[in-house]
Formats: structure tokens, sequence, C-alpha cells
């Protein structure tokens, strides 16, 4: 979910180039498969932490463009900030050792 | 359509039939542009994230509406199918009161309660007339035997008073729910296949005076494990009340033989209680974060 959410930080995206994005910003590490994706992007978007942006028809088939919510972006924010403060207690630690 | 496409619309199966017509396409799509060229069969990861995905799906769309409502009238299903499965060895003896007993069950699963309400008191009323070996509205010879060699008769087992709370549980439920004024899912045709299941296979117990049949035991073991996973899955509280109506039916009928019970009766009664109570509690677990 974290690296769904940041990966809509830069703009709407559509579920093949969230997948993209979210192997960019991992190195690859992650990769969750089309059927994770949708399950999180549906979850999201019921919690209002995401919404569909627009819709876009290629080839005939209509593909949905996410986009992050103000809310999205402070829950996200907020986790990276959580984040970080628990990485502190280790590498401040190595820096002072 | 290529063959890979053709494979993958099969898992797509797995959600429900309104999320493939509105979004099947979408996913398709990216499976196949994220395929290896040339590559004609799914994926194995691919194909289980669409199971899961599907799964999760249909449970979230099943925890839409009033959760307790709902949980209730799942409960009363699955006591009504479980009313049907003492019934249905012994069809050829009484066929107008196991037909009724369907037309019950499938009352309750398309969300008719109203009409399941004079069903439950007719069937209700004529099996604790059976259990108490007295005659009402048609003559029937008892003990009712499912055969000619048959030597356990219908509620051989079972006293009128523990037939009586059963069918008047659902009658309670049944009751509440029509008095609500929020029209009720129509349930899954499948309930009904779940009453013939539960009355085939050998029993466990069979030596005692509560026997239950292994298929009875594995299909609630199943059905409760499924409570619990869904209950987890969308935190919603309507599986664990159906899962708590279906076992207070189960503790009444086990308390009746109570000085008989043996190990393994209280052990089955544990292996149900677990499930039924643990989808109570992780419904209750509140998510720390949007993240979770």
């Amino acid at each position: 979910m974290y690296f769904v959410l940041t990966a809509l930080l830069d703009g709407p995206l559509h579920g093949h180039a969230i997948l993209k994005r979210i192997g960019e910003l991992s190195a690859g590490r992650v990769r969750p498969t089309v059927g994770t994706l949708y399950a999180i992007l549906e979850r999201l978007a019921a919690r209002g932490v995401l919404a569909v942006d627009h819709e876009e028809t290629v080839n005939g088939r209509v593909r949905r463009y996410f986009r992050i919510t103000d809310e999205g972006t402070a829950i996200v924010r907020s986790e990276a900030r959580r984040m970080n403060e628990a990485a502190a207690l280790v590498l401040n630690r190595e820096a002072l050792a | 359509m290529t063959r890979l496409e053709r494979r993958y619309r099969r898992f797509l199966l797995a959600y429900p039939a309104g999320y493939r017509k509105a979004h099947g396409d979408e996913l398709i799509d990216i499976l196949l542009d994220t395929a290896e060229p040339g590559r004609r069969t799914p994926e194995i990861r691919e194909a289980l994230g669409l199971l899961m995905g599907g799964l999760r799906t249909r449970v979230e769309h099943a925890a839409a509406g009033p959760a307790w409502r709902d949980g209730l009238h799942l409960g009363v299903a699955a006591l009504t199918v479980a009313n049907l499965a003492a019934l249905l060895p012994f069809v050829t003896a009484i066929p107008l009161w196991t037909v009724l007993s369907a037309f019950t069950v499938l009352a309750v699963i398309r969300g008719r309660v109203r009409l399941a309400l004079p069903l439950l008191l007719l069937t209700g009323a004529k099996a604790t007339a059976i259990a108490s070996g007295v005659p009402l509205f048609d003559h029937v010879l008892i003990p009712i035997t499912s055969g000619p060699r048959s030597v356990d008769g219908l509620f051989a087992t079972t006293g009128p008073q523990v037939v009586a709370l059963s069918y008047a549980l659902a009658f309670a439920g049944s009751l509440v729910l029509a008095a609500g004024a929020h029209p009720l899912k129509a349930r899954s045709w499948w309930w009904l296949a779940v009453a013939p299941a539960l009355c085939v296979g050998p029993a466990l117990m069979g030596e005692s005076k509560f026997p239950v049949g292994v298929v009875r035991a594995v299909a609630e073991l199943g059905l409760l494990a499924a409570a619990v996973c869904a209950a987890r899955m969308a935190r919603d509280p309507r599986w664990g009340v159906a899962a708590l109506v279906y076992l207070l039916s189960v503790t009444v009928a086990m308390a009746e033989h109570g000085p008989y019970l043996t190990v393994r009766h209280l052990a089955y009664w544990a292996l149900l209680t677990l499930p039924a109570v643990t989808a109570v509690l992780v419904a209750r677990e509140h998510r720390r974060t949007a993240l979770r």
C-alpha cells in the first residue's frame, strides 16, 4: 500500500504505470501481482485514500487513472515519518558507535 | 482472443460478475502487457494473485449492507439447512414435509423470510410432533426410518424440546428479519446443495447417543474457517454473528445429551466454538493505520 501511494504522489497513473513505478521506486524488490495491485487500489479507494481521476479508452478498453487524495497524501507522509523515526533508532546508534 | 487471454479470463471468474464486467478487461490488458513475449500459460504468481484478489473482492462486496441483520440472515439460512438435512434421509417416508422444509430453505436464502415464517411453523410443529411420537396433520408410522433395513429412526437420538428449539430459533430469527425494513440479500443457490452433503458419509461418535456425520463436521469446520477469513479480510461482524447463531443451535442439541457426552464430543464442540468466537473477535480488531 505504501508503494502504491508513493507511486501516485507525482500525479495520476493507470494500473500498468503504477506497477512500473513501484518497480522503479523499490529497485525491483516489490512486484505486486495484478490481482494484488487492484485489490489494494479498490480498498484504498473505498477508504477515500485514493480516487479514480479519469478514464481513458485504449483499443476499446477502459483504463482507469488513479490519483492520491489529500487524506492519502497525509497518510503516506505520516507513514514515511514513522518509518524514518524507526530507522533513526538504529542508524543513529550506528553513527554514535 | 489468444490462448493466454482465454486462460487468464478463466482465473477472472474468481471475481464477482459485476466487477468482471466493469473492470475485467482492464486487468486483462495489464496481464497481457506485462506477460513475456510468446507466453501461452498464465504465470503462477499472477494466477494466484487473481484468485486471491477475486476472493477478497467477493468478501468486500458481501460485507455491504447492515452487518447484524445480514449475519442473522446467514445464521437462519444455516439453521434451516441443518433442519432440512435432518429430514432428507427420510424423504421417502415423509416426502411432503421434506419438500416443505426445502421450500423453507429456498424462501430464506432468497430473502423471502415472510414466506418462510408459516413454513417454519408448519414444519417445526410436524418435526416436534414426530420427535414426541405424536400424530399431527397426517398419519405416518413412527419411528420413521430411511428404509426397511434401517434401524435409526428420524429424531431417534434427539428429544422434542431440542427439535422445537431448533425450529423456534430459526423462526425467531426470521421474525426479527421480517420486522426490519431493509430488504435482504438473495443468497447463493449453493446453500441448497449443502443440505444433501450434510447427511452423507459415516458418523463420528457413532456408538454414542449423539453421532455426528464426518462430512457434516468437515463442512461445518470448513464454513467456520471461511467465516474467520472473511471476517478478518473485511473486519466485519456478519460472519461471526452467523457462526454464533449456528453454534447456539449445536450447543443446545449437545446440552441435551450432557451426561452421555464423550471427550470427542467436547473436542468437536470446542473445534466449532473456536472459529465462531474468532470470527467475532477478528472483526472487532481495528486497523492501526489506513495502510494496514
